[in-house]
């Protein structure tokens, strides 16, 4: 992928070695990406709270003509545009990170808890989440 | 007044090989959508990695995929070699390719076992289990377990492996038992009637659903990890793709998937012994710190690609590690293959897809 042609479109976005991270326009970066680079798999979206920085998603991109990999990476409040109109995989992998992590996906109506109960409070794999609740210490 | 019915598939239903549920709408027969609901099984595999260093995470990741155990362990076993620039001997990477190939075959075995089950066919599922009962009595043997095995370790193997004539054994008789399947299988016309043509996935569908393994290589992409996978290196191999895209071409690319695997514990078996002294570089776990930084690696396993991402910050645990499973795409892939379809058939199609709902859950 010619990454310098990358920069010209968007001029918000920072590129280290193995990431292109960018702070905003995240659909529009996505398409854009699929539609001139060939990349038609989004592998997977991993999100990481790194405590005040926000939680960071990390866009796994893969093309298979190409045999290329691209990584986007941008960093969230609570809030984060959905990606599911451009790769529909992209639902199923904001679904677990809301449940996760709280981050609301705008654009996806489909949110609500996969893994843990309806009633659930908290996201547990926030780092602030709440440890000392009650209702983990059923085996004590 | 609409006919719409909502329809209550699962959590407990036989051919769901596990706990899946899947809430239909269907109209007279037909089916107008489907939402799968997930997560019976969930057992915090994330969150429990970030409480443990990762010796003691190591036998929990074999329950990802109770049938696929191998992959998983080699997972996490090579983030940590990448991780700290440790080199496998020929003879380790040997055992992992051999071990990996005959957990391949035995999922896909009791795969189609279980998916000619779904469709009322009993007999195949015995057949099945038969042959994969080599194989686990073999894990057994040499690990000591028959699922979930716990034998890759940082840096190696628990222990040599032994009686490769067992191995041989099997091949030799895999090819006959093989054609026994297909002659009972392939062309029976019930079998027919109820796989060929349904669940049509096509390219561009599969790709964008994030679907990998047979699945995609029965829509004609080619794409094999194992074509680029270190381990492979010195293998000889041919991707199955064929281009079908319906449940059928998904069940004759499994067993032409077997064929492959077969082929490559052969040429493992050679290269064991080529290499016949044991010797690895293990990895101390005791006081295991994985330099800060983020690692990425990824496996052709049974069931698509599988992924382990793990962030460190140069602690004794992960702070972050992610699993990327290909059963949980399939299972949402599911919310469009359903589509049109009929009721009877949404057993068949979500069989075909080769769902394990753990690797889901995880």
């Amino acid at each position: 992928m010619n990454i310098t042609e990358l920069k010209k479109v968007f001029d918000n976005c920072d590129i280290t070695e193995d990431k292109i991270i960018i702070k905003d326009k995240l659909t529009e970066t996505l398409k854009f990406i699929k539609e001139n680079y060939e990349f038609n798999i989004l592998k997977e979206i991993v999100a990481i709270d790194n405590k005040d920085k926000g939680i960071e998603l990390i866009y796994r991109l893969y093309s298979v003509e190409n045999e290329e990999e691209a990584l986007i990476s941008i960093s969230v409040k609570n809030e984060a545009e959905s990606v599911s109109k451009i790769f529909d995989s992209a639902y199923a992998d904001e679904k677990e990170i809301y449940d996760l992590f709280g981050v609301q996906f705008i654009g996806n109506d489909e949110l609500k808890r996969l893994y843990m109960p309806e009633a659930w409070e908290g996201h547990p794999l926030k780092k602030d989440y709440n440890e000392q609740d009650e209702r983990l210490k059923w085996n004590e | 007044m609409s006919n719409k019915l909502k329809l209550n598939l699962g959590p407990q239903h036989p051919s769901t090989h596990g706990v899946l549920r899947l809430i239909l709408e269907v109209e007279g027969e037909k089916i107008t959508s489907c939402e799968p609901d997930v997560g019976y099984l969930h057992r915090g595999m994330e969150k429990m990695a970030e409480k443990l260093s990762y010796i003691q995470y190591l036998p929990l990741v074999d329950r990802i995929d109770y049938l696929g155990a191998f992959s998983y362990s080699e997972l996490l076993c090579r983030n940590i070699e990448k991780a700290l620039n440790t080199e496998l001997f020929p003879r380790v990477k040997a055992i992992r390719v051999l071990m990996l190939e005959l957990n391949r075959i035995a999922s896909h075995l009791l795969w189609i076992g279980s998916f000619l089950m779904d469709l009322g066919a009993v007999s195949p599922f015995f057949y099945a289990f038969r042959e994969r009962e080599i194989i686990l009595e073999y894990f057994e043997k040499v690990t000591g377990q028959r699922m979930m095995n716990n034998y890759f370790i940082f840096g190696g193997v628990r222990r040599d492996i032994f009686a490769l004539a067992d191995v041989e054994r099997f091949l030799k008789i895999l090819p006959d038992k093989l054609n026994d399947y297909e002659n009972i299988i392939t062309q029976n016309p019930i079998f027919l009637q109820r796989t060929k043509g349904k669940g049509i996935l096509d390219k561009e569908t599969a790709l964008n659903g994030s679907i990998t393994g047979v699945n995609l290589r029965a829509c004609g992409v080619k794409y094999d990890l194992r074509t680029s996978d270190y381990l492979y290196k010195d293998y000889e191999f041919t991707p199955v793709v064929l281009d079908g895209k319906d449940a059928w071409t998904r069940y004759k690319a499994r067993i032409l998937e077997i064929k492959e695997s077969a082929k490559l514990i052969a040429q493992a078996i050679e290269k064991i012994n080529q290499n016949p002294k044991f010797e690895q570089d293990l990895i101390n776990p005791i006081n295991l710190i994985l330099p800060e930084g983020e690692y990425y690696s990824e496996i052709e396993a049974p069931r698509g690609l599988a992924s382990c991402y793990i962030k460190s910050e140069g602690g004794k645990n992960p702070y972050r590690l992610k699993w990327r499973t290909g059963s949980y795409y399939s299972v949402n892939l599911l919310r469009r293959l359903l589509v049109g379809e009929y009721l009877n058939d949404a057993i068949a199609i979500a069989g075909s897809l080769d769902i394990v709902l753990p690797e889901v859950d995880k």
